[in-house]
């Protein structure tokens, strides 16, 4: 098969212009044509609860002290909503387009490249939790006490390069994920999961058993994390990584996002290359 | 028509049966739907896999909060316990209640109204293979959690605690037949409804902490939610020891699962005739995507 970039006429427009289609597309299918005051409770139940069990063991055990472990709880519990709408969102595109609406095969057959398609077909569900972000950061300044002093040109940077760090993490998944069955759609769970626990979400790293530490600070996530709530509360995190300057926080976060940025692409050009080879794009394994 | 002169309304009439062979083909029907879920325990091995690994990584991460906000170690329990019962809510959640929206779009559904058996055979068949496979998820969930996290018990009832436990499990099984029904009448929110039982019922249950801890709310959980009643039920007797009291002594959360096991099997029953006589009337249940 040719290779799409080959395609003649196919420029940055075409792109773009699959990238808003699969914008559209994306949010129809994630709102589901719904009720748009049910879907905003759906959209709102879900991170305000998460936030809200944090809350209340918090306040069980300290009854109230420590405040700032609170803030590192919210901002946690906020911010996380960003890497499990991204990992979810990339691949539950390609497992749904696949499995479920078995379209997939006719996006791949178009001259434009699946690559923009997929961005803009799991940005609703990135979209939603950035609404779960900001929802949850306000619930955590008016009713918590949360007190938020953004440094703006520290928080801005950190976002951006997390963001990339996280698209990355969820590019290789929905490239992974094409090689799976449909029960795949586990997979982001688990690996969100897995790195919640790891990247200091809601708790310190140094709590964790002392051989997980090399592995929570190789990864993008912990320092985009810690970088973000050094730009939005002024501080940093409890434990050892509070203790790292900004600017090197800032500089492990831009290295390990430069690592990982290539080596997703790599990876989701090589899961693509064999998903042709292998007929993986219209595979149906049960619906 | 039926031998008696009257016009058949459903599979079930227009079969002339016996009442032996009716109990047989709906015994027959309930042990079918099991099946699947029950060999499934082994069949799938990713399942397997991320059915215990998933909720032991909840687990896991409300464990190190704890640890790092230095609570008193019968919490840890609690988390374990609280997770171990999460893998039957979200067997619930989404075996049972989206089952039948799943069916519709797998083309199921209408095979099921047109066979002589009950439906609610369907369901319960769902409920036991589900209660089967989720049992074994939610044991290796409390085995490991309590190795790794050195959780220690005081169980000094323990037919108590087995009893507490299938009442619990009578409700929330009979509260996913009701749903089964209601979310396929609500159609395309199906998946967002799921989602929506997740976390804030997390929440409303103390399935993380103790349903105390959330007073002001907690007499309407405990009215409504059979989770958190038998979760609080289940604590109690799990650590007796603990000085963190429940919201309401263990056989005042006894009557209520009983009761509300009747309620959620009788609703149940009563969504399910209405949902047939939709689908016979309108046509609509059975096309897929709606």
């Amino acid at each position: 098969m040719t290779d799409r970039a080959a395609v003649r006429g196919m420029t940055l427009a075409d792109s773009w212009r699959s990238f808003r289609t699969a914008i559209r597309l994306g949010w129809a299918i994630e709102a589901n044509w719904s009720d748009p005051l049910l879907f905003a409770i759906y959209t709102m139940a879900k991170p305000l609860a998460a936030a809200g069990i944090l809350v209340v063991m918090f306040h069980v055990i300290t009854q109230g002290q420590n405040p700032d472990f609170l803030q590192f709880l919210i901002v946690g519990s906020a911010l996380w909503n960003i890497v499990f709408g991204v990992m979810a969102g990339l691949v539950q595109s390609i497992l749904e387009d696949r499995e479920r609406y078995r379209m997939i095969k006719y996006v791949v057959v178009t001259p434009t490249s699946l690559f923009p398609f997929l961005l803009g077909r799991s940005l609703a569900r990135v979209i939603v939790a950035l609404v779960a972000v900001v929802l949850t950061l306000a619930v955590g300044v008016i009713f918590l006490g949360v007190e938020l002093r953004p440094d703006l040109l520290y928080l801005i940077p950190a976002t951006l390069v997390g963001v990339l760090a996280v698209i990355g993490l969820g590019i290789f998944m929905a490239g992974w994920c094409l090689q799976l069955r449909q029960e795949a759609w586990h997979y982001p769970e688990a690996i969100a999961g897995a790195l919640y626990l790891i990247s200091g979400a809601i708790f310190p790293i140094d709590v964790l058993p002392s051989w997980l530490h090399p592995i929570a600070y190789a990864f993008p996530t912990t320092w985009w994390l810690e970088a973000t709530r050094r730009g939005l509360l002024g501080h940093g995190s409890p434990g050892a990584i509070g203790t790292v300057s900004d600017g090197m926080v800032m500089l492990f976060l831009v290295i390990s996002t430069a690592v990982v940025i290539p080596l997703a692409l790599a990876a989701f050009a090589w899961f693509i290359k064999r998903a042709r080879q292998a007929g993986l794009l219209d595979m149906v394994t049960g619906s | 028509m039926t031998r008696f002169g009257a016009v058949a309304t459903n599979a079930r009439d227009a079969a002339e049966w016996s009442t032996g062979r009716v109990v047989r083909t709906n015994l027959r029907a309930i042990f079918g739907r099991a099946y699947p879920r029950i060999i499934g325990l082994t069949r799938e091995p990713s399942w397997v896999f991320f059915e215990i690994v998933l909720p032991f990584l909840a687990v896991s991460a409300f464990v190190f909060v704890y640890r790092a906000l230095e609570a008193p170690e019968e919490y840890i329990g609690f988390v374990v316990l609280g997770g171990a019962v999460t893998a039957f809510w979200l067997n619930v959640v989404w075996m049972m209640a989206a089952q039948f929206y799943w069916e519709k779009d797998q083309g199921n559904l209408e095979l099921y109204f047109t066979a002589p058996m009950h439906l609610m055979s369907i369901l319960a068949g769902m409920a036991i293979g589900g209660l089967v496979l989720t049992s074994s998820r939610a044991l290796a969930v409390i085995g490991i959690g309590s190795l790794v996290y050195g959780v220690t018990y005081d169980v000094q009832e323990p037919f108590a605690l087995a009893g507490v436990f299938l009442l619990t499990m009578i409700p929330l099984y009979g509260m996913g037949m009701l749903f089964a029904s209601l979310f396929l009448l609500w159609g395309r929110e199906a998946y967002h409804l799921a989602e929506l039982l997740q976390e804030p019922i997390y929440f409303l249950g103390g399935v993380n902490f103790p349903l105390q801890a959330i007073s002001a709310v907690a007499g309407v959980v405990i009215a409504t939610l059979p989770l958190a009643v038998g979760l609080d039920a289940m604590r109690q007797l799990a650590f007796s020891s603990s000085p963190v009291e429940g919201v309401l002594p263990v056989q005042t959360e006894a009557i209520i699962l009983a009761a509300m096991g009747v309620l959620f099997l009788v609703g149940a029953r009563l969504a399910l005739r209405y949902l047939e006589e939709l689908a016979r009337r309108e046509g609509r249940l059975t096309l897929r995507w709606q």
